[in-house]
């Protein structure tokens, strides 16, 4: 059997049963909610089909340059990730937007942006990756301005902005790139580059490719878009958002440091150094947020963060980058799993008490032992414990940076850079341990000192039976991939290797021998520092009553969005550009009005064309307020017939 | 007359059709007549889609005909344009219930489909600038229609801007009828270049003039002014079709111009060429600008009008094949977004009355159909895929780097970028406040507004076809390459 063909299914299909979701939505809600979930049930069977089939699949002439989809390892993979996450989520949403408007809406764009995201994944060529990607961001738009509260409306005008110019200069980036190499088939052009001697110009293009991917990741600096955007959304468009969307940014990364720049140290570094900013901005700003969602999207900014310092790596180390590859994907999937855990927890958390500040919702979880189990889970995979998912990870990560250095030192080289990376790298993983310490205590540890806003929501079971499985299930895939890695994170990182150029690493992982666990002790010990004396001490306060209270202690100041990019991108540009363009603009008729002075002045007694009331049909209206009246026209009428009269002249 | 005698009939049709319906009092039998007019133009141009013809009417000199030449650049334009026309006609009638003297509307509006045609199916310099001059005349009445002084002005305007640009026109027509073998359009042009020699600059610059003085229709600057002002005062269904399709008119010429007279050859790797793209450039720019900074719908989507034709020209006057098809493919993209976003300009003015921008929220909540129509056609402007918009600029940016013009080129792709940024910015921002209101907006004194079918069939086709045409452009782009390949 050919499996070519599910490759455009998985695609087009959420389209069309967005289309059909949509129209059995106006009639019933009970069976749009039903048909959502088989329609996405049916996508992760498809994508589950696919594994292991390396199918491909074209369709030519489509807009152009054609589709191609490729269903090779990684690609399934993230396939089959991406569709169990939406699954998941659409069953979630059925709970969560009970009492919403415009569910209709809602669900249409969650399947089309299924496809759309599928789309990117599965794509064979930079065309097919880029028009599912715009395809994505605008249909995403919509469900981050869902609520359509002050704060989500200008959140999701970020989004789009960003996704706009980045959309943008991406495509300008692969204008260039179709120009010079002739193709846009991601192997082909990996064969062009690595024809080239001259790399100078495939650089710039490189970067400029880079920009709408970066942006979609998250990486710094146009991570702006991600804290605000993920809070506001209803919370299972958060997940996807933190699960998904974001690694749809990482997959065109991935193209670009796998394929295109294989085994480049320029490159690798490049992404490395952007890497480690985004890793520790979003780890600092997470330990200020005061705002339970917020954390959790600062937070997806770091591991995003984490995950760049993998793919740099997998560059500087050439081909022996095994780790570095396999902690890359393995991080990749560990974060969606466990965003997708703690982003659903919150969603509870919100769909009951309509609150996320973590002084409103705190101690809220603290009778509820399910839910605080499964938001356990999350917190002790995302911080990297050993026997979680996210310690494998971050062990693969880490002995790359390791491994690096050890190459670096037998070559004689200086080490103080990379020393500099893998501190940074565990200092961190030890915020992600004080921040997730900070949001766990405060909504499942803490007794809310007012409880008032929190209690009266209490009456009835706070969310629905399916919810909890959903929930327990997600939660429980965390332990096992973190305890067996041999049996689960290991093949999935095998299977990648094909699409990273990697081969298997030379010796099997110890992943719990003492030389690995040091770098999860050490994060551990620098997270317990920073919650007890930075969290407890600096950002809690004593407020009137002498009760404790977290605050916000970020200063105002320091906001990249505010201060730069709104400014300058909404205020200072067009005004220096439209007052160019209004200059411009009116040279011709200034031009005219000139004319009209010297030429027409009744008062210089030059040229007084005579007033004609017989012929001018016009002259009643008042025209002083205009450039020019009907005079000038009038004679440029003239000149007009003139013109023809000279015409007839010369042809008779 | 010698030649198919039948290619006079869609001209002469419309024209004839039109008088009558000027004294139609029925507006039964009135619209029934437009309609039927219309369509059998439309039955015509597809029938002389599959023919080659060519007719000469009348002789004026040895040297000076009106003829008719059926190719494929005439076809092309017949086909956009009668389409177009056709379908803002059915918007037209429901549109112009609210407007004083319609009959003399569709007069007018029919009359000028003859002229246009006319010019599509020129086969000679004369007949073109005939038919260009009384284009300019018949769409006048189009424009002064509601007879207020305001619109009165910027008739006035537009008749002296288009008849100073026709003159430059006319101006190097005296010129090539002294230095080209024959005014009759040949791909590849026909200039005789036993006399050219050492006049080089002298032609040079007569071709620069004849650009400009053309390119005033299609809204070049440095003659762009009449444009923001003549389009937005003309109701809604003409200012979609003199934004839309008229502009277009000055296109035809500057593609006759510039390949069947001069020849591409001739002007690649000049100063004019040069200067040219510099000005489409500066017009692709500011146009964008104002539109981004108006407050007035219809205004700001006649600015956008400005930029966007001149990507056409842009295309143009890159000299390549593969920009050239990148020029026609935006010819064809733009005359449906544009008439789209006019039409739903016109049917908001229609049900509500609003004409700024910032009355817009919740628009899409009260007509859905019109806004998802806006919305699509909206994205085909800035270029996002699947839309036709994004396989034109593609073109046009291959086009743009396939030339030899070297870093003038990356300079051309970046200005198309800020461009389709800035029109993400000035259209985007009017569909995102009308379908996301925010939450404290009110719904309950939410009604539906949505006009009658005749207002959103032509929207709904226009929109169909424009993510059709973009998701399968290939039947569109061999012909459109079919055309480039007898030129270069």
């Amino acid at each position: 059997m050919d499996f070519g063909i599910i490759l455009p299914l998985l695609v087009f299909f959420p389209m069309v049963g967005a289309i059909l979701v949509y129209l059995i939505g106006r009639k019933n809600k009970e069976a749009r909610n039903n048909l959502a979930c088989v329609v996405t049930f049916l996508v992760l069977l498809g994508a589950v089909l696919l594994f292991g089939k390396h199918a491909s699949f074209t369709i030519p002439g489509f807009c152009g340059l054609g589709l191609h989809f490729d269903g090779d390892e990684l690609r399934v993979v993230m396939a089959i990730l991406t569709s169990f996450i939406w699954f998941m989520t659409t069953v979630f949403s059925k709970e969560y937007f009970a009492l919403y408007r415009n569910r209709n809406r809602y669900y249409f764009f969650l399947l089309m942006t299924l496809g759309a995201t599928l789309g990117v994944f599965l794509s064979a060529d930079l065309y097919t990756t880029f028009i599912f990607f715009e395809i994505m961001s605008f249909t995403s738009f919509v469900l981050v301005i869902h609520d359509e509260s002050e704060a989500a409306i200008r959140a999701a005008h970020t989004y789009l902005g960003i996704a706009v110019i980045g959309g943008l200069i991406t495509l300008t980036g692969l204008f260039m790139m179709y120009h010079m190499a002739g193709t846009l088939n991601i192997d082909a052009l990996a064969e062009f580059v690595a024809s080239q001697e001259e790399k100078k110009a495939i650089y710039a293009v490189g970067v400029l490719i880079l920009v709408g991917f970066g942006a979609k990741a998250g990486l710094f600096p146009l991570h702006v878009w991600l804290p605000e955007a993920h809070p506001v959304a209803p919370a299972p468009a958060s997940a996807l958002l933190s699960c998904i969307l974001t690694k749809s940014g990482v997959y065109g990364m991935l193209v670009l440091s796998c394929k295109l720049f294989l085994h480049d140290a320029n490159w690798g570094n490049l992404i490395l150094i952007l890497g480690v900013i985004t890793m520790v901005l979003g780890a600092v700003l997470a330990v200020f947020s005061i705002d339970l969602k917020r954390t959790l999207a600062c937070s997806s900014l770091s591991q995003i963060g984490f995950i760049a310092v993998a793919i740099g790596m997998q560059g500087l180390l050439g081909s022996h980058n095994a780790l570095a590859a396999g902690g890359t994907i393995l991080h990749l999937v560990n974060h969606s799993l466990l965003k997708l855990v703690l982003f659903m927890s919150a969603g509870v958390v919100y769909m009951n008490l309509h609150r996320l500040h973590l002084n409103e919702i705190r101690g809220w979880g603290k009778d509820k032992p399910l839910l605080k189990f499964v938001f356990l889970m999350g917190v002790l995979g995302i911080t990297g414990i050993p026997f979680w998912n996210g310690y494998i990870s971050k062990t693969l990560i880490h002995e790359s940076i390791v491994e690096y250095i050890e190459i670096l030192h037998h070559a004689g080289q200086a080490t103080t850079y990379m020393q500099t990376v893998e501190w940074l790298f565990l200092f961190s993983g030890g915020l992600t341990l004080a921040y997730m310490t900070k949001i766990f205590v405060a909504v499942f540890v803490e007794t809310n000192p007012y409880p008032g806003n929190a209690a009266h929501h209490n009456e009835g079971p706070y969310m629905n039976r399916l919810s909890a499985i959903i929930l327990v299930v997600c939660a429980v895939i965390l332990p096992l991939l973190g305890a067996l890695p041999q049996f689960t994170g290991e093949k999935i990182a095998e299977a990648s290797y094909h699409f990273m150029g990697a081969h298997g690493p030379e010796h099997a992982v110890h992943y719990f021998a003492w030389v690995n666990l040091k770098g999860a002790v050490l994060s551990v010990v620098i997270g317990a520092l920073v919650y007890f004396l930075f969290i407890r001490k600096v950002l809690m306060e004593k407020d009137d009553n002498g009760n404790m209270v977290y605050v916000d202690r970020w200063p105002k100041g320091l906001n990249l969005e505010n201060k730069i990019y709104r400014p300058v991108l909404l205020s200072f540009l067009p005004f220096a550009g439209s007052l160019l363009a209004r200059f411009v603009s009116t040279l011709t008729d200034g031009f005219v009005a000139v004319l009209r002075m010297l030429v027409f002045n009744d008062d210089s007694g030059r040229v007084v064309p005579p007033e004609d009331r017989y012929f001018s049909a016009y002259t009643d209206f008042d025209d002083k307020k205009v450039v020019y009246g009907e005079g000038f026209a009038k004679s440029l009428l003239m000149i007009g017939v003139g013109l023809a009269v000279a015409m007839l002249y010369i042809l008779l | 007359m010698s030649g198919n005698t039948l290619l006079l009939l869609p001209v002469i049709l419309p024209f004839i059709a039109g008088i009558i319906i000027g004294f139609m009092k029925n507006e039964k039998q009135r619209n029934r007549m437009v309609f039927v007019t219309l369509a059998v133009e439309l039955a015509l141009v597809a029938y002389f889609m599959m023919a080659e013809g060519t007719l000469t009417v009348w002789h004026m000199t040895n040297r000076l005909s009106i003829a008719y030449h059926i190719d494929g650049i005439a076809k092309f334009f017949a086909c956009v344009i009668t389409i177009i026309w056709f379908l803002a006609a059915i918007f037209s009638m429901e549109y112009m219930k609210h407007e004083h003297k319609p009959a003399r509307f569709f007069m007018y509006y029919v009359m000028s489909l003859s002229a246009l045609v006319s010019l599509c199916f020129s086969a000679n310099m004369m007949t073109m600038y005939l038919s260009y001059e009384f284009m300019t005349l018949l769409t006048f009445p189009l424009v002064i229609h509601t007879q207020e002084p305001q619109a009165v002005r910027a008739g006035m305007k537009y008749l002296g801007y288009s008849i100073f640009g026709a003159g430059l026109g006319l101006f190097g027509f005296f010129f090539l009828n002294t230095y080209c073998i024959t005014t009759t359009f040949e791909p590849g042009g026909t200039l005789n270049f036993a006399l050219v020699a050492g006049n080089e600059m002298l032609l040079l610059f007569v071709f620069f003039l004849m650009a400009v003085g053309f390119g005033c229709k299609a809204g070049m600057f440095p003659l762009h002014a009449w444009l923001p002002t003549a389009h937005p005062v003309a109701p809604s269904p003409a200012s979609a079709v003199l934004s839309g399709i008229i502009t277009k008119g000055g296109v035809i010429c500057i593609i006759r111009v510039t390949f069947y007279l001069f020849g591409a050859d001739f002007i690649r790797g000049s100063w004019a060429q040069t200067a040219l793209l510099s000005l489409t450039l500066i017009t692709i720019f500011m146009g964008s600008m104002l539109a981004y900074k108006e407050k007035i719908l219809k205004k700001r989507l006649a600015y956008s009008t400005v930029s966007q034709v001149s990507y056409v020209l842009f295309g143009l006057m890159l000299l390549t094949p593969v920009g050239f098809a990148g020029a026609l493919l935006q010819v064809a993209f733009h005359a449906m977004a544009k008439n789209i976003l006019f039409l739903s300009a016109g049917a908001i003015i229609y049900k509500k009355g609003t004409t700024l921008v910032n009355q817009l929220r919740g628009i899409g909540k009260e007509m859905p159909i019109v806004m998802w129509c806006f919305t699509i056609a909206s994205l085909s402007l800035v270029g996002i895929p699947p839309t036709g918009g994004f396989i034109s600029k593609w073109f046009l940016a291959q086009g743009a780097l396939s030339s030899s013009l070297g870093t003038f080129a990356v300079v051309g792709v970046a200005i198309l970028m800020v461009s389709a940024l800035l029109t993400a910015g000035y259209l985007l921002s009017i569909v995102t406040n009308g379908f996301f209101p925010g939450n404290d907006f009110n719904y309950e004194s939410l009604e539906k507004k949505e006009p009658n079918y005749l207002m959103t069939i032509p929207l709904v086709i226009l929109s169909v076809a424009v993510v059709l045409l973009g998701i399968f452009p290939a039947s569109l782009e061999t012909f459109i390459i079919s055309i480039s390949g007898v030129i270069f």
